[in-house]
């Protein structure tokens, strides 16, 4: 069942094939809309109608009542996914979903409606009942519609929506057969292939015109393992805004091995001990800490109404002078990565904190405006049903200098972090709680047992502070699906080796003091 | 439109088109949403949204599609991948539309309240901003408002099959709430609170919802970590959600099928003390978890998932029970029209005791009581139990002072033969449902 409110709480990698503007003004738009689907072809597409000129009008109808700013939000996209478990596969499912949203501003109100009808007379009645939040003096009207070029920073030569399930399904086999391979505890393997192919336009008052076209794919190997009644999981994916030429039956190879291996390193693990200790956080896969415990807290929209830790930090120190974050939504194939966020705005590098010292917040239209900011391409939207609001793309620890094996060796009693797994965060008091997939004691600078049960917990700015060594091998990789006020977006985050004085353990084993 | 004419010509092309069994799920909704901040609307969304999921079998071979596109040009092209999609399925001998067997009637639950699509904006407004200018002027230490809202929905479900099922159902829901922010600096909290139910004239008043949040903000200040120890710990009845959802993912039928879940060998075997009862009803008139029939188009009923503290049964969609050899599915829960109805509980309560929770605090010397949860921490395959959790430490059968930061950890099978009394505080708000518990002794990880 639906419920309407509920307090804050946060939970909880291709060239794409379009020409430049010219194309775009002369092309029916259906054209845009068109796959290269799998037999049978979409043959009808109801976007065909939206033209700039009906894009235009329905911007001016949202700004009879006085509106600053209007804006409409076109989306097409299907979605794929192919399973396998217990030895067979499961199903392939595909889904479309397409719809409008159009959004009216004046001011710090937000009217907004959206509809799956794409009739003109729905859609003129939307733009109005969005407009309805408007109540001002003048009556403006949208500026000419001009294409934008932007960047591209998929790498995709092929559309994952033109593979047909029978040549995905041959990955799924590949992996399910090397993960059963890998060491006969293992009892139970899942694999999975699943895209998502979005064509949006977005049109506003202001005469921007852009489109883009975004490919999401991934591929998942998990294992199991059972021996004498103890269990364990192994999970590796491979994904990002990359296309299919990027998965072959080696890749599921590969994938199925490290599945397994982690399955079977975990089989014997302990259980965790509870209290402070210090951490050592493996590179690539534990950025989900910074996106989490760090990024939520510098996101423009809780900046603006002072909700978060970090609202008035802003040239100030909020971590040890070796810490710098940056969200970057141009790195070339990562999960995060958009051409231009939900708004039309181009996305970009942006630096959160240089050598310790909060350099800015991200930002979409709404709260830049409202901070006498610019956007900085972090507006985005889950879907045509949403508005845009500040999100991050692909968020990192930057890179330092201390040795990786100095960094353990550091280490007489703590936590090897290898990667992190789900978590949230209350942006507002930074608390957060992490589960651990893969963790293992480190004595004496050593990695010994491995542990079961490890919930990483404390709060975002103690922890900036408590980084005392950051080492060079910077990875950004995998990544996964944010969910904030009722939006999940992809996202990626990466992170070099690094060591955490001190974080609370959350675990079922006592110590005796 | 008429979307139940829609669902059965889908299911009859299909059936034309040769799949053996088809299964057709409409939604359709319109929402509203508002959002106030210190006093000011700051937005307004409305929209209708419509959606169709088809399941088809062929050959016991499944393939599933949706599609937001109802177009008849567009539906025809749908069915037909959707069958195409089959093709590339393993057979599996469970595959199939549900038995329902003999099955009583549909009854009306009083889940629609007409006069919703009728309240003015201006009302809805007017609630919103009272709820959130209440919870401000609390207490001088409420320091800001992250926002108040005001929501409503109507929405109507239509299943069709080709055995022959064909329902619907017309539901509403209603909601406000708020979320203030006490303390300033390096002190910040947040608290919120809200009333949901399917008719208007159901919902709480604005002025105690207000209170609600503005008092479980504040007393959250000054809260901290204490040293990792071990002590008996009293579960709130509005933070036992989230421990109770573990409970839940262990009790799947296809884990306990698989022997993936700690409880595979635990029917009619105690899991738990005998204090602990639990059952799924989604029959209880005008409340909010309640639907007259399930995601695969069963008739609700009322299940005992566990009784005094003995497994009953595992949860089973018509699918999973089919493949496991259990003659009688529990229910299954669609999540919107995306995806195929799987095995789930629909409103969960857990039945009350008879002492009352202030009782249960006094009992305790040293104790933590806690109030909120951070994750929901169950391994469902060992029963590992490890979450971040707030709320306050007990002393002397008193409240002593906030605390946050810490974790709790044990294992589910030992935490639920521990639960040592169950108080008579519940409170059906919501779609899992539980009084406030005392569990003899758990870890709590802090500071060393």
């Amino acid at each position: 069942m639906k419920k309407y409110f509920q307090p804050i709480k946060r939970r909880e990698f291709i060239k794409k094939g379009m020409a430049g503007g010219t194309v775009i003004a002369t092309a029916p738009l259906w054209k845009l809309f068109s796959y290269s689907l799998p037999a049978p072809d979409i043959n009808s597409n109801p976007l065909s109608d939206l033209d700039k000129d009906t894009l235009k009008k329905l911007l001016t109808i949202g700004l009879q009542n006085g509106g600053e700013f209007a804006e409409v939000y076109v989306e097409y996209t299907v979605q794929n996914s192919i399973g396998l478990d217990e030895n067979k596969i499961r199903a392939a499912s595909r889904g479309v979903d397409m719809g409008v949203g159009i959004r009216v501003v004046q001011g710090e109100k937000t009217g907004y409606a959206h509809s799956d009808d794409l009739s003109l007379e729905k859609l003129k009645e939307t733009a109005r009942v969005a407009g309805l939040i408007a109540s001002g003096e003048i009556k403006r009207e949208s500026a000419a519609l001009k294409e934008k070029d932007i960047p591209d920073y998929y790498l995709v030569k092929t559309s994952p929506d033109g593979i047909i399930p029978q040549d995905k399904a041959k990955l799924l086999w590949k992996g399910n057969e090397v993960a059963r391979a890998y060491d006969k505890r293992i009892n139970q393997v899942g694999v999975g292939f699943s895209d998502i192919n979005k064509k949006i336009i977005i049109a506003n008052s202001e005469g921007v015109f852009v489109t883009d076209h975004q490919t999401i794919s991934r591929l998942m190997v998990s294992a199991s393992a059972l021996e004498n009644g103890k269990r364990s999981r192994g999970y590796a994916y491979k994904g990002g805004t990359l296309g299919y030429e990027h998965y072959d039956v080696q890749t599921a190879e590969e994938l199925a091995k490290e599945a397994g291996r982690i399955a079977m390193a975990m089989l014997p693990a302990e259980d965790a001990p509870a209290g402070e200790y210090p951490v050592v956080l493996a590179k690539g896969d534990c950025g989900t800490f910074f996106h989490e415990a760090i990024g939520h807290s510098l996101e423009g929209d809780g900046a603006r109404r002072k909700t978060t830790c970090f609202w008035d930090k802003k040239g100030e120190a909020i971590a040890s002078e070796i810490v710098s974050l940056a969200d970057d939504g141009t790195v070339p194939g990562a999960r995060g990565s958009i051409n231009v966020d939900d708004e039309g705005t181009p996305s970009q590098k942006n630096i959160l904190i240089q050598d310790g010292t909060c350099t800015g917040f991200l930002y979409d239209k709404l709260n830049a405006k409202l901070m006498n900011t610019k956007s900085t391409g972090n507006g985005r939207r889950e879907s045509y049903q949403h508005y845009p609001i500040p999100r991050m793309t692909n968020t990192y620890l930057m890179a330092g200098k201390d040795d990786p094996e100095d960094i353990l060796k550091s280490v007489k009693r703590g936590i090897y972090i290898a990667r992190i797994g789900g978590g949230n965060v209350s942006p507002t008091t930074g608390r957060f709680v992490f589960q651990v997939p893969e963790g293992y004691m480190i004595e004496d600078g050593k990695i010994t047992t491995p542990l079961k049960g490890i919930q990483l917990m404390g709060n975002g700015p103690d922890v900036l502070m408590n980084i005392t060594m950051v080492g060079p091998d910077l990875e950004i990789w995998g990544g996964g699906t944010c969910g904030k006020s009722g939006q999940g977006k992809p996202v990626s985050d990466g992170n070099p080796t690094l060591k955490v004085a001190k974080v609370t353990i959350g675990g079922a084993k006592i110590q005796s003091s | 439109m008429n979307y139940q004419k829609i669902a059965e010509h889908v299911v009859q092309e299909a059936l034309k088109l040769g799949v053996d069994e088809a299964e057709a799920y409409i939604e359709n909704n319109r929402d509203f949403d508002l959002r106030v901040r210190n006093g000011d609307v700051e937005t307004v969304k409305q929209s209708t949204t419509k959606g169709i999921g088809l399941t088809v079998y062929k050959d016991k071979k499944l393939g599933f599609s949706y599609t937001s596109d109802l177009t008849d040009e567009s539906l025809d092209d749908f069915i037909k991948r959707t069958i195409q999609l089959s093709e590339v399925a393993d057979p599996k001998p469970w595959n199939g539309l549900p038995d329902f067997g003999e099955e009583a009637k549909q009854t009306d639950l009083d889940l629609w309240d007409g006069s919703i699509s009728e309240i003015e904006s201006n009302k809805k407004i007017e609630i919103a901003k009272e709820v959130e200018r209440i919870a401000l002027a609390y207490d001088k230490r409420i320091t800001k408002s992250y926002a108040s809202s005001f929501g409503d929905s109507e929405s109507e479900t239509i299943i069709v099959n080709s055995k022959g099922i064909s329902r619907t159902c017309q539901e509403t829901a209603v909601g406000f709430g708020v979320s203030v922010i006490a303390g300033e600096g390096n002190e910040m909290q947040t608290g919120g609170w809200s009333s949901n139910k399917r008719h208007f004239r159901d919902l709480e008043n604005a002025e105690d919802v207000a209170k609600e949040a503005g008092k479980r903000t504040i007393e959250k200040l000054g809260a901290k970590p204490v040293k990792t120890t071990k002590v008996p710990v009293v579960f709130d009845r509005y933070a036992t959600g989230a421990f109770w959802y573990g409970l839940l993912f262990a009790l799947d039928g296809d884990s306990a099928y698989k022997k993936t879940t700690f409880l595979t060998d635990f029917l009619n075997k105690p899991i738990a003390s005998e204090l602990v009862t639990v059952i799924d009803n989604p029959t209880l008139p005008r409340h909010i978890g309640s639907t007259p029939f399930d995601g695969e188009g069963k008739i609700t009923r009322k299940n005992t998932l566990i009784e005094n503290g003995i497994l009953q049964m595992f949860i089973y969609d018509s699918i999973t029970a089919r493949k496991a050899g259990i003659k009688v599915s529990t229910m299954a829960r669609r999540r919107g029209y995306k995806g195929p109805a799987s095995a789930s509980t629909l409103n969960v309560i857990v039945q009350k005791g008879n002492t009352s929770r202030e009782k249960i605090i006094q009992g305790i010397n040293e104790g933590f009581y806690v109030t909120g949860l951070r994750g929901i921490g169950t391994d469902a395959s060992t029963g590992n139990y490890s979450v971040g959790a707030s709320g306050f430490w007990i002393k002397n059968g008193e409240i002593a002072f906030p605390v946050d930061g810490v974790t709790l950890g044990g294992n589910m099978a030992e935490i639920l033969k521990n639960i040592e009394s169950v108080a008579d505080d519940l409170d059906l708000r919501g779609t899992l449902n539980s009084p406030s518990f005392k569990v003899s002794e758990l870890a709590v990880g802090g500071k060393q």
